[in-house]
C-alpha cells in the first residue's frame, strides 16, 4: 500500500521537523536517480533522526535512497522505487578527534574536503582519492568503497575503518568495531556495509584510523609511446623498493583532460569532440604520473633512480613539484568526462596487477575507447567509450562493446562495473555483470539488515 | 580419521583451554573430503569445529558439547604463487611461515605474523584475523585475504572476492575473516603478497621506569611515525626471557621497548634518528641498535620465545589480550599493576604497544583454587577497564569460549543480535563451532586455563 504524500509528510516532519524537509518537483529533481524522481527530500540532523525515518519507511513501505552531495548517483541499477531521498547533509560532525592516537569517530556527511582540510592542521590526512574528489562525502566513499591511484599504497576504505555506527533498514542503530587500530571482538559488519551501496543500512557514524602526511611531495612524468613501455615501467617501479605514493597511466586524451586542457571533451551538441574523426588511440602518447612523498633525501632517492630508469628506457621525464590539482582530476576524472558529455559511458576494470596493461591493449583493438586512466599501483582501468566513432547506432554498439569488454576482463582475471552510463541506455546495458556464487547469502544478507527491502531497492548486483 | 579415545584426547585441547573430547576427528586432504564430511555431519546432527594448529588462545577450537573436528592438517598446499600479481593462493593447513619462506627468495612475504607462525596455520588466521608485531604499520590478516572458497552447512561450496579488489557485491571475505569458525569452513584463502623491505633497523630502549616507556610510545605514535613493529616487554617478563632465551636483555630495567623501523633505506635512518631521540627524551636509560642481523635475530627471538620462558617462573599463567586507545596506555599499565597488587598476583606485561594491544600475563598456580578464582577476576577488571578506556576486549586472539560471555561489555543487546542473525545465514543450525563469540547466556566460571598462552 502506498501511502498518500501528505500523510506521510505528517509523520516525517515529526520526526525531522518541517524545515528539515522538501516535497515537490523541483526540490525532487537534484536527487533524482538515472530519472527516477522521488516525492519527499529528508534532512535528518542526527542518528536517531536517521533510525526514526527508516523505521516510518520500513513500516510505511517507502522506498529510501541515502544521498549527500550524488557524484556516485549515476552508479548502479536505476532504483525500483524511490520515495524518499534521505539527505545526509546535516550529519556533519566531527565526535571524538584523538590526533595523538590517529584516529577520529565523524559523521557520513562530511566532504572528504573539509575533512583533509581540518585534518591537515596536525600534519594529518585520510589517504584516499576517490571520484569525486573533496566534494564526495566520507558516506558515499564508504557506501561504494571508493579509491583511487592511493590505493596501491595504502589500501581502500574497507582498510582505513575501525569501527561504525549503522542505522539499518528497520530503524535500529547497530554499532560494529570500536574506536582502536586493533579489534577483532564480534563479526566485522563494517566490512558488509563498505561497499553496500546504500543497500543494506545508513551509516551513521564512523571511526577512521588516520596517517601522517608526508613531509614533501614531488610528481614524475614520464612521456611513453606505447603500452609496452608503460608495462615495463610499472614492473620496474613495483619491483623496486621505492614505495610511490600513486601512480595513474593516461592516454594522450585523458592527459589533456587532467591538466586542463580539456579542448576533447567539451559540449558540443552533447557529443564528444574529437580532435580528428579519425580517431586513433593505439599510437597516440601515453602519460606516467607518478607520486613521491617523503623527506628531501627519500625526494631526491626517487629522483635519481627515476632519472635512471627513464635513461634506460630512453623516453622523456618531467619533474613537477606541485601537481595536487592534476592528480585531483584524475581522482575526479569521471566527473569531469561525464559533465561535459551525456552519451559517455564510463567502465570501471579492476584487474590483476599485471594485467592492466594487456587489457587496454586488446580492448583498444577491440572497441571504441575514447580515453583511460589506468592505476598501476593497483590494477584498476577506467575507461570511457562514446559512440561517436562507432557510426550510427549508439547506444546499441555499446552494448555490445560492454559485454565484449567484460568478457576480456573476466578471462584476464578481474570484473568489470558501469561506473557511469545514460540512465535511458541502462537496460540495454548490465551494470554490475554477473554475480558469482555467493549471491544468494547476498539476498540473505540484505534481508538481515534491510528486512522490509526499503533501502536503494533494486541498485545493486543480481537486483539487490 | 580418528576414533580411537586415546587419539582423539589431543583433540580436546587449544592454547587456551579444554572441554570435551571430539566424538571424531577427520583429516580432509580436500575440499570435496570436506564437503562429504559437512554432509555426513548435518545428516547425524553433530557439530562440527575446524581446527588449525590448535595455537589459538580463545577456545577457538575447543569442543564444547561433542562433534567432529575437522583438522586441515593435510590441507596444507600451496596451490599457486603468483608474483607479477603479488598474491598467493594457499590450502587452509599451511603453515603460516611457511608461505612466507616459500616467497623469501624472490622478494616477498606473507605479513601478518603471529608469534606463534612456526606453528599456527593461514586458515586459523583466517579465522582469528590474527596480528602479529609486524602488523603494526601494514594491518591484521583481514587486510591481507583477497579471497576464500568456503563449505556452507549444506555442503555448498561458494567462492567470495578473489585475485582483484572490488568484485561487485557485499564484501563477504572480509565479513568471513575473523568469525572463528562459526559461519562456515574455510577451504581455500587468496591472500596478498608484499615485498620485503630494503631496509630495516632494530632498536632496544631501555627505562627504569614502565611510565617513561609507555609515554615513548605515545610519543612515537604521536609523532608521526609509524615503526614496523613496536613491542614492549616489563622487568619482570624480561627476567624470565632472558634467564632462558639469552637475548642480552637487561636484567635490571623496568621495561623495554623494541622497535623497528623498515623501507627505503634514506627514511628508515631518519627515522631511527628520530625514534631514539624521542625514547631519549623520555629517559630511555640506553637505546641499542642491533648492528648485524644476528643481533636482530637475538633480540626478536627473546620476543618470539617469551612465552615457554614464563613457563620457568610460574606454573601457569593466563594469557590476556585486550586494546586501548595507545595515549592511555600510562595510565591503564598503572591500573594493570594496581589489580595486580590487590589480589596479590605477579602481572608480567609484553605486548604490541604500537597498536595499544596489551597482553597481561596473569601468573598463579592452577591446583590453588583460590588463585585460579583471583586470577579470573582479576582478567575481568582488566577488560571491564579496557572497555570503558574505549577499547576493546581482544585485539587478536579472539572471542571463543573465553569471552563470549564478556561481549555486552562493549556491544548492546541489538548488536548482538544482528550479529546473531547475520551467523544464521550461514550457519542457520549453529552446527559450526556452537557455543563460540556470541553469548550463550551460561557464565562460564570453570574455564580451565593451562600453562602455555602467547601474543
Ligand atoms: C605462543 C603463541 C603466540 C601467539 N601469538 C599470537 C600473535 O602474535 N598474534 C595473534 O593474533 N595470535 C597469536 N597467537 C594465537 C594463535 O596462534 C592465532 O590465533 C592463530 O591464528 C591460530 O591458528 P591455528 O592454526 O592454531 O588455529 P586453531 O587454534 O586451530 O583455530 C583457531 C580458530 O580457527 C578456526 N579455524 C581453523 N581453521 C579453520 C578453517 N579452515 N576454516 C574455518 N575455521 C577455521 C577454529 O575453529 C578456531 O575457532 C599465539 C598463540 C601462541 C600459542
Amino acid at each position: 500500500m502506498i501511502a498518500a504524500v501528505e500523510t506521510i509528510q505528517a509523520e516525517l516532519a515529526a520526526i525531522v521537523g518541517d524545515s528539515a524537509m522538501s516535497a515537490g518537483p523541483d526540490a525532487c529533481r537534484p536527487f533524482a536517480v538515472d530519472g527516477v524522481e522521488p516525492r519527499l527530500v529528508v534532512y535528518p540532523s542526527s542518528a536517531e533522526q536517521v533510525a526514526a525515518l527508516l523505521r516510518c519507511a520500513s513500516e510505511r513501505d517507502l522506498a529510501v535512497v541515502p544521498v549527500r552531495n550524488g557524484t556516485k548517483l549515476g552508479v548502479g541499477n536505476a532504483p525500483r522505487r524511490y520515495d524518499l531521498a534521505l539527505s545526509l547533509k546535516s550529519l556533519n560532525r566531527i565526535w571524538h578527534y584523538e590526533p595523538a592516537d590517529l584516529t577520529v569517530v565523524v559523521e557520513p556527511g562530511m566532504k572528504l574536503g573539509d575533512f583533509q582540510h581540518f585534518l591537515a592542521r596536525d600534519g594529518l590526512w585520510l589517504p584516499l582519492d576517490p571520484r569525486g574528489g573533496a566534494r564526495a562525502s566520507l558516506g558515499g566513499i564508504l557506501a561504494a568503497n571508493a579509491a583511487g591511484p592511493l590505493r596501491g599504497r595504502f589500501g581502500g576504505p574497507r582498510d582505513m575503518v575501525l569501527g561504525m555506527k549503522i542505522a539499518t533498514g528497520d530503524g535500529k542503530i547497530i554499532k560494529t568495531g570500536g574506536r582502536v587500530v586493533k579489534n577483532v571482538a564480534g563479526y566485522d559488519m563494517a566490512k558488509l556495509l563498505i561497499g553496500s551501496w546504500g543497500t543494506l543500512g545508513v551509516i551513521v557514524e564512523v571511526c577512521f584510523k588516520l596517517f601522517t602526511r608526508p613531509a614533501a611531495r614531488r610528481t614524475f612524468v614520464f612521456h611513453l609511446g606505447g603500452l609496452e613501455a608503460a608495462r615495463d615501467l610499472r614492473r620496474q617501479i613495483l619491483k623496486s623498493p621505492l614505495g610511490p605514493l600513486r601512480m595513474a597511466l593516461v592516454d594522450g586524451n585523458a592527459a589533456e583532460i587532467v591538466e586542463g586542457a580539456g579542448t576533447k571533451f567539451e559540449t558540443r551538441n552533447s557529443k564528444i569532440e574529437t580532435r580528428s574523426s579519425n580517431f586513433e588511440l593505439r599510437g597516440s602518447n601515453f602519460e606516467f604520473w607518478l607520486e613521491a612523498g617523503g623527506s628531501q633525501n627519500v625526494l631526491a632517492r626517487f629522483a635519481r633512480e627515476l632519472e635512471e630508469l627513464a635513461r634506460g628506457a630512453s623516453v622523456q621525464m618531467d619533474k613537477r613539484d606541485d601537481a595536487t590539482l592534476v592528480w585531483d582530476r584524475i581522482a575526479d576524472f569521471v566527473t569531469l568526462v561525464t559533465e561535459n558529455s551525456k552519451e559517455a559511458i564510463v567502465l570501471r576494470v579492476p584487474l590483476p596487477l599485471d594485467s592492466s596493461e594487456e587489457f587496454l591493449r586488446m580492448a583498444l583493438d577491440e572497441t571504441q575507447i575514447r580515453a583511460f586512466v589506468s592505476q598501476p599501483g593497483s590494477g584498476v582501468v577506467t575507461l570511457v567509450l562514446s559512440g561517436e566513432a562507432s557510426g550510427g547506432n549508439w547506444p546499441t554498439s555499446a552494448a555490445s562493446s560492454v559485454a565484449k569488454l567484460r568478457d576480456l576482463a573476466e578471462k584476464l582475471g578481474g570484473t568489470m562495473a558501469v561506473e557511469h552510463c545514460p540512465a535511458e541506455w541502462k537496460p540495454l546495458i548490465d551494470v554490475w555483470g554477473r554475480p558469482g556464487n555467493d549471491v544468494e547469502i547476498m539476498r540473505q544478507v540484505k534481508a538481515v539488515w534491510d528486512t522490509k527491502g526499503v533501502l536503494s531497492p533494486g541498485r545493486f548486483v543480481g537486483g539487490i | 580419521m580418528l576414533w580411537r579415545p586415546e587419539d582423539r584426547l589431543l583433540y580436546e585441547y587449544d592454547g587456551l583451554s579444554s572441554r570435551r573430547v571430539p566424538d571424531a576427528v577427520a583429516f580432509p586432504r580436500s575440499t570435496e573430503d570436506v564437503t562429504e564430511i559437512v554432509k555426513l555431519a548435518r545428516r547425524e546432527k553433530v557439530p562440527v569445529i575446524a581446527r588449525g594448529a590448535g595455537t589459538g588462545l580463545s577456545g577457538g577450537a575447543v569442543v564444547t558439547e561433542g562433534g567432529i573436528v575437522v583438522s586441515f592438517a593435510r590441507m596444507k598446499k600451496i596451490l599457486e604463487i603468483d608474483i607479477p600479481n603479488q598474491r598467493a593462493r594457499v590450502q587452509p593447513g599451511v603453515v603460516n611461515l611457511d608461505l612466507s619462506l616459500a616467497v623469501s627468495d624472490v622478494g616477498f612475504y606473507f605479513v601478518p605474523d603471529p608469534s606463534s607462525q612456526k606453528a599456527c596455520t593461514i586458515g586459523g588466521n583466517v579465522a582469528e584475523n590474527s596480528g602479529g608485531p609486524h602488523t603494526l604499520a601494514y594491518g591484521v590478516t583481514t587486510n591481507h585475504v583477497l579471497g576464500l572458497e568456503v563449505v556452507l552447512d549444506d555442503g555448498r561450496v561458494i567462492r567470495t572476492g578473489g585475485k582483484v579488489w572490488d568484485r561487485p557485491g557485499y564484501d563477504l571475505t572480509g565479513f568471513i575473516v575473523g568469525s572463528e569458525g562459526t559461519l562456515g569452513l574455510v577451504t581455500e584463502i587468496t591472500v596478498r603478497l608484499t615485498p620485503k623491505p630494503e631496509a630495516v633497523k632494530t632498536l632496544l630502549a631501555i627505562y627504569e621506569r614502565v611510565l617513561d616507556a609507555t609515554r615513548t610510545v605515545a610519543a612515537i605514535t604521536a609523532g608521526g611515525i609509524t615503526p614496523a613493529a613496536l613491542e614492549m616487554m616489563d622487568g619482570i617478563t624480561l627476567r624470565a626471557i632472558e634467564a632462558a632465551t639469552h637475548a642480552g636483555y637487561p636484567l635490571d630495567s623496568a621495561a623495554v621497548l623494541l622497535i623497528e623501523v623498515e623501507g627505503l633505506r634514506e627514511a628508515v635512518e631518519e627515522e631511527v634518528e628520530a625514534v631514539e631521540g624521542i625514547c631519549r627524551r623520555h629517559a630511555a636509560r640506553e637505546v641499542r641498535r642491533a648492528r648485524s642481523e644476528e643481533e636482530r635475530e637475538l633480540l626478536w627471538r627473546g620476543r618470539k620465545n617469551a612465552f615457554g620462558a614464563l613457563g620457568r617462573i610460574s606454573p601457569n599463567f593466563y594469557v590476556q589480550d585486550g586494546v586501548i586507545p595507545r595515549t592511555r596506555l600510562p595510565a591503564m599499565l598503572e591500573y594493570i599493576a594496581a589489580v595486580g597488587e590487590k589480589h596479590g598476583l605477579l602481572i608480567g606485561n609484553i605486548f604490541h604497544a604500537g597498536d595499544g594491544n596489551l597482553h597481561p600475563l596473569l601468573m598463579f598456580d592452577a591446583r590453588d583454587s583460590k588463585q585460579t578464582a583471583k586470577v579470573l577476576v582479576a582478567a575481568s577488571e582488566i577488560m571491564a577497564r579496557c572497555a570503558d578506556l574505549g577499547g576493546s576486549i581482544t585485539g587478536e586472539h579472539g572471542v571463543g569460549i573465553e569471552k563470549n560471555e564478556l561481549m555486552p561489555l562493549i556491544f548492546s543487546p541489538d548488536d548482538l543480535a544482528m550479529m546473531r542473525r547475520l551467523k544464521e545465514v550461514f550457519n542457520p543450525a549453529g552446527f559450526f563451532n556452537p557455543g563460540k563469540v556470541l553469548p550463550t547466556g551460561k557464565m562460564c566460571g570453570e574455564l580451565r586455563i593451562q600453562v602455555g598462552g602467547g601474543a
